[in-house]
């Protein structure tokens, strides 16, 4: 604006400079770095320096890294179980939870609350000892309301939870639903909070009951809210990290080895920068490409 | 205290859209200004453009002289009421009234014995430990004001100050505020959209309608005098009454339509007379239709009556000349006029009173006049 | 209202909805016993001796023993931890809020939709993309094993969160409070200093609070960065099980330890932190 000193007229620009210079050198760079990085075939193991390689890292994840396929698989299968438990028990504890009036609610709230707020390596720990096999309340649980010889009878033993591979990605799944779909809860309680009072008062004087009114007025209503949860917890579930790598390392085998981990290992573990930042472009893309898919498909839905 | 004046001022928004056209307006220190119009007319652009929010994107604007263009709003030495108050909410009732004072540096004694004083003339002293969260919406609008009286400005803003208000207060408010200006004898410029607001407090009357300001002048002037079909039918309630008919030559020149004809005043003859055969608009304002006896003949609009609103003291009948009633003329009448609804009405005009408008432009035919002459009204009861 | 029911359908009817009430109340206790008893179970086997945690069926009712907690805090370097962890999320915090807070106002004010989006995508951006670069980065300045680079790295989560948080929370503020300020006389500047931040404090509490608590549980970026001298709490406890044996007493205990704040913290500040953790899903 003319009318003003130097400082007003230059806020725009001024007030998010510091933030953005930040953002500049901690993610533009950084960014930009790793793609460069991505087409050498740096090691820090091998001894050589980094020399210049062109796609051959790419092409070699597309054609010849069953390790990368096999994550990507492990990413979705995580993220679909995980996603579908989250959403739809999170929307029906949050309509429940929303259908009456009761004393204590603030502390129920809390207990949601408590669940995702917790140091995740601190959660991760406390699941390692309920899955122990042996020792671990929840075999003992089976054990002892006879559940166990009926899997016995059936042939599948004892479950050894997150050290089999057959069992492990459920089992981390299990614990990324008890962390997360409070969330979800939460979001969709809030919505309901912001919704009017009209719609309902009017379905019920035209006699609709309480399932209809809960599938045709409320789920209609809330439609967008739970969209943007579910978008939040998609976003998250493809990247998540902490649970998995503190309990299993991506473990037995590689059976829980999700892209996250993987490309944690090979940066970390065999220090293959190169061969890495290839991977992170390529989980970078497919991150972003989810979201951006979801939310475009979410605003088609909408109109 | 001073004198504003506004010489061309022009705002276009980037992407050329132009809010304000070339506005020429003098506003004489300590006059009451209220510029009036429908939401979007750029009423408010103007008012902001004055206070400095605005860039002024051509033209000129002098505050006692002095050109404030490029002054931000500091330097102009306003204060202004923002529609919805803009209080700050963190702040007390005495602390957002001392704010402006603090940023200038003022003594704390100074601020202190200018903020009770505006508080004693507001009657507001009780309040000045609250938060506005605890304050009734008319409350905060004396506090807006404090706010700006502290000041003690050159030029008092204030940006539609009683639209948040419920009728009754802003009733209340509208004398307030007047009689503060009275009691101030400052500078005062005041939007609204309001037009009985405008009537009542205004020494004058800016008429503005996309981004153009159509009249200036007393609030009387804009009532007997409009300069044209708009300000003729914006101001004054109810409404002026329209009527589309042509001016037949003769003696006297008679006015003419669809179900009606009647004979124009002998001192309108002059200003008609280049428009005999030219399709006009003919605006009548509801106290200037009289009932005419029944068997009257000649000068008469013949309708019925639609509804019928019997205020106490007068009554407004509405009335249709169309078989479907879409059309609605009123007539402000007296209070023992004995009609019914759907009743047969004539209704001759006060032609001397009569406006007449161009067909095309809704230019006034008359030019402005002395006031108005009366005859002895509602005679005809 | 539909014709008055007999009697005796009016007591059935009464009947089946105690029965739905309780019901009702019933599925609510489940499931609070499942999200909460996870964290019971931490807190009840850090109270137990090793021999007691591995006793099944699992005793209930024991003679707590604070032994656990004791050698967490003795054996290792858990105090230093709890330090590094604790300067760790205030510096980014504090960081955090010092760039966030100006970037979120004048996205707010100005409209700067492009910047709102490039802060929107650096949170969906899975963190491990910068953690690769960063490491080589402060590997290259020697820089590992710092606080600021840990801070500069916790910044990347607690930033962008910061500003997601804030710019609904300015956008609702009225541009007349604003206006206001400028014919009082005050700069934008000012005006950000005395009034828009004084009003926004829920807001700014909400965005603080929770980015402290996201630094304070952060792993992964700790665990690449921190070594000896900047270990944080996550990383501490994740050492412990790479161990052989797993001393499970010690782990629930240090659990508890590293849990306990955040979880007072955020039952102290519920409002705040469900306010943060549903912004920009919810709108009001």
């Amino acid at each position: 604006m003319r009318t003003g000193s130097w400082n007003d007229r230059n806020a725009y620009w001024l007030f998010p400079s510091a933030a953005v210079f930040v953002i500049l050198l901690m993610m533009v760079f950084p960014l930009i770095y790793t793609i460069y990085n991505s087409f050498t075939d740096w090691s820090l193991t091998s001894g050589y320096g980094a020399s210049w390689i062109g796609f051959r890292n790419y092409i070699e994840i597309f054609t010849n890294d069953e390790r990368f396929w096999g994550s990507v698989w492990r990413t979705f299968y995580f993220t679909v179980l995980a996603m579908i438990f989250e959403v739809v028990l999170g929307v029906l504890i949050a309509v429940l939870f929303d259908a009456k009036d009761f004393r204590g609610k603030r502390v129920v709230r809390s207990i949601f609350l408590m669940a995702m707020m917790a140091t995740p390596v601190a959660i991760a720990m406390v699941w390692m000892l309920i899955f122990e096999p042996t020792a671990g309340i929840l075999n003992y649980m089976i054990r002892a309301t006879g559940m166990q010889s009926i899997l016995d009878a059936v042939g599948i033993g004892k479950i050894l939870w997150i050290t089999d591979g057959a069992t492990v990605i459920p089992s981390l799944v299990l614990v990324d639903i008890w962390e997360w779909t409070p969330l979800i809860s939460l979001i969709v309680i809030a919505g309901l909070a912001t919704l009017s009072r009209e719609p309902y008062e009017s379905a019920m004087v035209d006699g609709a009951n309480s399932f209809q009114i809960f599938f045709r007025i409320t789920l209609p209503m809330i439609a967008p809210t739970i969209g943007v949860a579910a978008l939040l917890r998609l976003v998250d579930c493809l990247k998540t990290f902490d649970i998995i790598y503190t309990m299993t390392m991506g473990g037995p085998g590689y059976s829980s080895e999700t892209l996250n981990i993987y490309t944690y290992q090979t940066s970390f573990q065999y220090f293959n920068f190169g061969y890495a930042s290839a991977l992170l472009v390529v989980f970078f893309a497919l991150v972003l490409g989810v979201s951006l898919i979801v939310t475009y498909l979410r605003r088609g839905l909408e109109n | 205290m001073a004198r504003v004046e506004l010489k061309n001022i022009e705002k276009v928004y980037e992407g050329g859209v132009k809010a304000v056209h070339g506005a020429n307006v003098t506003i004489e220190d300590q006059e009451f200004v209220v510029f009036v119009g429908p939401s979007g007319c750029g009423k408010s652009t103007t008012l902001r453009m004055v206070a400095g929010l605005e860039d002024i994107s051509s033209g000129d604007l002098y505050i006692d002289g002095e050109r404030v263009n490029d002054l931000p709003p500091k330097d102009r030495n306003i204060a202004m009421v923002f529609q919805n108050y803009a209080l700050y909410p963190h702040m007390t009732v005495y602390e957002n009234m001392a704010f402006g004072l603090r940023i200038r540096k003022l003594p704390d004694a100074e601020i202190d014995s200018r903020v009770r004083a505006a508080a004693k003339i507001l009657s507001i002293e009780m309040l000045l430990d609250r938060k506005p969260k605890a304050l009734s919406g008319g409350q905060r609008q004396r506090v807006a004001v404090g706010r700006a009286i502290v000041r003690n400005p050159k030029v008092f803003l204030f940006d539609e100050p009683l639209s948040n208000l419920d009728a009754k207060l802003r009733v209340q408010m509208r004398t307030e505020i007047a009689k503060l200006h009275h009691r101030l004898k400052a500078t005062m410029i005041y939007v609204t959209h309001d037009q009985v607001e405008a009537m009542t407090m205004g020494d004058k009357i800016v008429v503005m309608k996309d981004g153009l300001i159509h009249q200036i002048g007393s609030p009387l002037l804009l009532y007997d005098h409009p300069a044209n079909k708009f300000v003729a039918g914006f101001i004054g309630s109810p409404p002026m009454n329209f009527l589309e008919g042509v001016i037949d030559a003769g003696t006297p020149l008679r006015v003419s339509g669809e179900g009606f004809s009647f004979a124009a005043a002998p001192e309108h003859r002059e200003a008609l007379l280049p428009h005999v055969g030219k399709k006009i608009s003919i605006g009548i304002r509801p106290e200037h239709m009289l009932i005419a006896p029944r068997d009257q003949q000649d000068n008469v609009i013949n309708a019925h009556i639609t509804v019928i609103e019997e205020l106490g003291a007068e009554a407004h009948i509405y009335m249709s000349r169309a078989i479907d009633d879409t059309e609605n003329l009123i007539a402000r009448v007296d209070q023992r006029h004995g009609y019914k609804m759907d009743d047969a009405v004539k209704i001759t005009p006060e032609a001397s009173a009569v406006r007449y408008f161009d067909g095309e432009t809704g230019k006034a035919l008359l030019g402005v006049i002395g006031p108005i002459r009366m005859s002895s009204r509602r005679q005809a009861e | 209202m539909s014709t008055a029911p007999l009697p005796q359908q009016e007591r059935s009817s009464r009947t089946g909805r105690k029965l739905m009430s309780a019901l009702y109340y019933f599925t609510i206790i489940v499931c609070m016993f499942f999200f909460l008893l996870p964290l019971l179970w931490m807190l009840l086997n850090a109270l137990k001796t090793p021999l007691q945690i591995v006793q099944l069926p699992p005793k209930l009712i024991f003679e707590p023993t604070l032994d656990n907690f004791r050698n967490v805090f003795n054996q290792q370097n858990f105090i230093r931890y709890i330090w590094n962890s604790l300067v760790i999320a205030a510096g980014s915090t504090i960081l955090g809020l010092v760039l966030g807070l100006p970037a979120a106002f004048s996205i707010a004010r100005y409209k700067q939709k492009k910047l709102a989006v490039f802060i929107l995508i650096s949170r969906m951006v899975p963190g491990i993309t910068f953690l690769l670069p960063l490491f080589i980065m402060f590997r290259t300045f020697s820089m590992v094993d710092t606080y600021t680079s840990l801070i500069l790295a916790h910044l990347l989560v607690g930033l962008p969160f910061i500003v997601w948080v804030m710019v609904p929370f300015f956008e609702s503020i009225p541009n007349d409070l604003i206006e206001a300020a400028r014919v009082d006389g005050c700069s934008i500047f000012v005006t950000f200093i005395r009034i828009i931040l004084p009003i926004s404090l829920p807001g700014v509490v909400t965005g603080g609070i929770l980015s402290f608590i996201f630094s304070w549980n952060n792993f992964m970026f700790s665990v690449v960065l921190a070594s000896n001298r900047t270990k944080t709490v996550p990383v501490a406890i994740f050492n412990f099980i790479s161990y052989a044996q797993i001393d499970w007493g010690g782990l629930m205990a240090a659990a508890v330890v590293i849990t306990l704040p955040v979880l007072v913290i955020t039952i102290l500040t519920q409002k705040y932190v469900i306010r943060g953790l549903t912004a920009g899903a919810v709108k009001g």
